[in-house]
């Protein structure tokens, strides 16, 4: 199941390039679905076949349709809601953001094989994937301006954090419990993130966080 | 079954939405009273833990339980007249929130297992949100929006600490059940690199919640926003369970034999919030941010205690229950304040103690104790944590505690005296009550009570909170 396993990793990493280079919000969260997706299904296949059980095929659909379905469907709502269709004015542009993009795959490749851990096979390749998801979704917090788009930079970071999870960890410790409790708090979060930047749509009629900045000493 | 403890408070919660709001208030108060008696049952040992797996009864959280429980109560009563006085908007949504927050802090205190420990913490911040936003003014806005994003990105690095926690039980080839009793028992044998790298993404993380500089700068903002009766819930009991997530990691730290790094990690964070602090807090025109940052440095002084060990933990236990008492007092104080003159800006109050005379006395008197006289507690925490920092030989360390020390005491008393005695123009917008000055003198005389006699089953947990991070009396 590797060739599975890599494809899923392939579009992972394209996807954190396109909504690296993309400037319209819709398309930014289509990729993110599809992000949100192909994380879930990481897991799935790493235990696939292994040690032929195939336990909690059931949270893995809940992990789908939350990260998937509900999660990109909120967003959906906050922009179509928003009369705004592009980021404007990036603080760093597309191209700049692209090359950072590359350039941040190659240093986790590299950190990946600096840090000298026995992993099992096909591991350190997601670990490298995981480690740039995880640098693309600060990156694109700190240099984007809109809300919205700030919003999928934190999605981006939860899920490189997750990938980094499933690379590192047993999947022995796993307790569904707990992965249903991150989840659960990462839906709520989204949640609360809309319900504020609908709110600041209202207040400033713009999502742009250049506003938010008379609290200061 | 202690899981009570939180999930009553967050049944009640979602049970006052469906309520009309005058018998909201009522459950509110209620909950509150009942969760103070939960507590002390757990504190009695008459409670056990059910998912053991997850829940754990432990020193460190029965102490931040009873405290927390004991200032919501207060506070609760504080929020009903507040709430109903200022004619609250979404009072219902408030209530809802405030007791969801009692519940997520009660898991923060009793969770045993990093990840669920995590999800409480970041469940903490889910529900204050709303709390913080109740005013719904831009500035309000502005400050749930910073605090929601910098608090979950610095949470979500703290998550993966926690990978890298589990990761060095891997590779230690440890197979315990993950959580921290259970890694307390086997730490010797867990990857020092890897613990060490996770002790640092979760001091990153937590400290963002903490409020340990340079990540505060959520703090001074949400603080200063929040209707007071919030703020004083945030600085008095979410800050001591975010600290409760660093001190655990740090007694695992201790166990594992790599105490002297962690200790020197907290100690600099720690040096440094009080630095900041200071600096800070000198031309500071906003009284309730002077006391978000006078926060900062307090949690600043128990991370510099609980590293130095010894003789200062017991200091730094001590300090986090007295600011707790003396903070939430303070922040309620500073309500009233508001509500009096209706505006944060010292410039344009004073006289306080002649307009107000109950809110100054308890204003003041709030103030002389965070500052550290005695006969409030804060004087003998401070005093056995530098005492401790001596006896540990961090002579320099020390220098800048005190050095920060003073800057914040000048800067805080230059407002509070312009507060309380400047001759002013300004009308009395809304006149004290009762039921808002209670729970500031409730808290003021516990924490001299506290500081004369201590009790015994209070005392014992103290010892045996801090055993495990090296500390002591004769340590």
């Amino acid at each position: 199941m590797i060739h599975m396993m890599d494809t899923v990793l392939v579009i992972i990493l394209l996807s954190v390039l396109i909504s690296l280079g993309s400037n319209r919000l819709k398309a930014l969260v289509e990729t993110m679905a599809l992000q949100g997706i192909m994380v879930s299904l990481v897991p799935i296949l790493l235990d696939y076949g292994r040690d032929g059980h195939y336990g909690g095929i059931l949270f893995f659909q809940i992990m789908i349709v939350i990260k998937g379905v509900l999660i990109p469907g909120l967003l959906f709502t906050a922009v179509k809601r928003m009369a705004i269709k592009r980021e404007i004015e990036p603080i760093i542009g597309y191209h700049a953001s692209l090359l950072a993009g590359l350039i941040m795959i190659l240093i986790s490749t590299l950190v990946t094989h600096r840090m000298h851990l026995t992993l099992p096979a096909g591991r350190e390749i997601l670990l490298s994937t995981a480690i740039t998801t995880l640098a693309a979704g600060l990156f694109l917090m700190m240099s984007r301006r809109k809300a919205i788009t700030q919003v999928i930079g934190y999605l981006m970071l939860e899920n490189g954090i997750y990938l980094t999870g499933t690379a590192l960890t047993k999947q022995s410790h796993t307790l569904y419990v707990i992965e249903f409790g991150v989840l659960l708090d990462l839906l709520v979060g989204v949640m609360i993130m809309g319900i504020i930047l609908n709110n600041i749509k209202d207040a400033f009629d713009d999502v742009d966080t250049t506003y938010l900045g008379s609290l200061k000493d | 079954m202690i899981e009570y403890v939180f999930i009553l408070p967050m049944i009640c919660g979602l049970l006052t939405l469906l309520l009309p709001v005058a018998l909201g208030r009522g459950v509110l108060v209620l909950a509150a009273l009942v969760h103070l008696c939960l507590t002390i049952m757990g504190w009695m040992g008459k409670l056990a833990p059910v998912y053991v797996n997850f829940f754990r009864v432990t020193p460190e959280g029965m102490l931040v339980l009873l405290v927390t429980s004991f200032i919501f109560t207060l506070i609760s009563i504080y929020a009903v007249s507040y709430a109903y006085e200022t004619k609250l908007q979404k009072e219902r949504i408030f209530i809802c929130c405030m007791l969801l927050f009692l519940g997520t802090m009660s898991m923060v205190a009793l969770s045993d297992h990093p990840i669920m420990l995590w999800i409480a913490i970041e469940a903490t911040t889910l529900v204050s949100a709303p709390l913080i936003f109740i005013k719904r003014s831009k500035e309000a806005l502005e400050a749930t929006w910073k605090y929601v994003m910098i608090c979950s990105v610095g949470i979500a690095l703290a998550l993966l600490g926690c990978f890298f926690i589990t990761l060095s039980m891997d590779i230690g080839n440890v197979d315990v059940a993950l959580s921290f009793s259970s890694l307390n028992l086997v730490a010797k044998q867990l990857d020092p690199l890897w613990l060490k790298t996770g002790f640092v993404f979760v001091v990153i993380g937590f400290g963002t919640k903490m409020g340990l500089a340079p990540m505060h700068t959520w703090l001074p903002d949400a603080h200063s926003q929040a209707p007071s009766s919030a703020s004083a819930l945030l600085s008095g009991a979410l800050l001591n369970c975010a600290f409760l997530g660093i001190f655990k990691v740090h007694a695992l730290m201790n166990v594992a034999g790599l105490g002297a790094f962690s200790s020197n990690v907290l100690v600099a964070f720690g040096l440094l919030s009080v630095l900041v602090a200071g600096i800070f807090i000198l031309n500071q025109p906003d009284y309730k941010r002077m006391l978000a940052y006078s926060s900062i440095e307090n949690m600043g002084v128990i991370a510099f205690g609980i590293g130095v060990g010894g003789i200062a933990s017991f200091g730094a236990v001590l300090h986090l229950i007295h600011h707790s008492l003396l903070k939430s007092s303070l922040f309620l104080s500073s309500g009233n304040i508001l509500m009096g003159f209706g505006t944060k800006l010292v410039p344009k109050t004073g006289n306080l103690a002649k307009l107000f005379p109950m809110t100054f006395v308890s204003f003041f008197a709030g103030f002389a104790g965070i500052s550290g006289f005695p006969p409030f507690g804060i004087f003998i925490s401070e005093l056995l944590i530098i005492i401790g920092a001596f006896q540990a030989g961090r002579y320099k360390s020390v220098g800048i505690l005190i050095f920060g020390l003073i800057l914040v005491f000048a800067g805080a008393a230059r407002i509070v005296m312009d507060i309380s005695f400047r001759e002013t123009a300004q009308k009395v917008l809304v006149k004290e009550r009762f039921f808002r000055i209670m729970p500031s003198f409730v808290l003021l005389l516990t924490s001299i009570g506290f500081c004369v006699w201590i009790p015994n089953s209070v005392y014992q947990k103290i010892l045996h909170t801090i055993e495990i991070v090296g500390g002591g009396f004769h340590g």
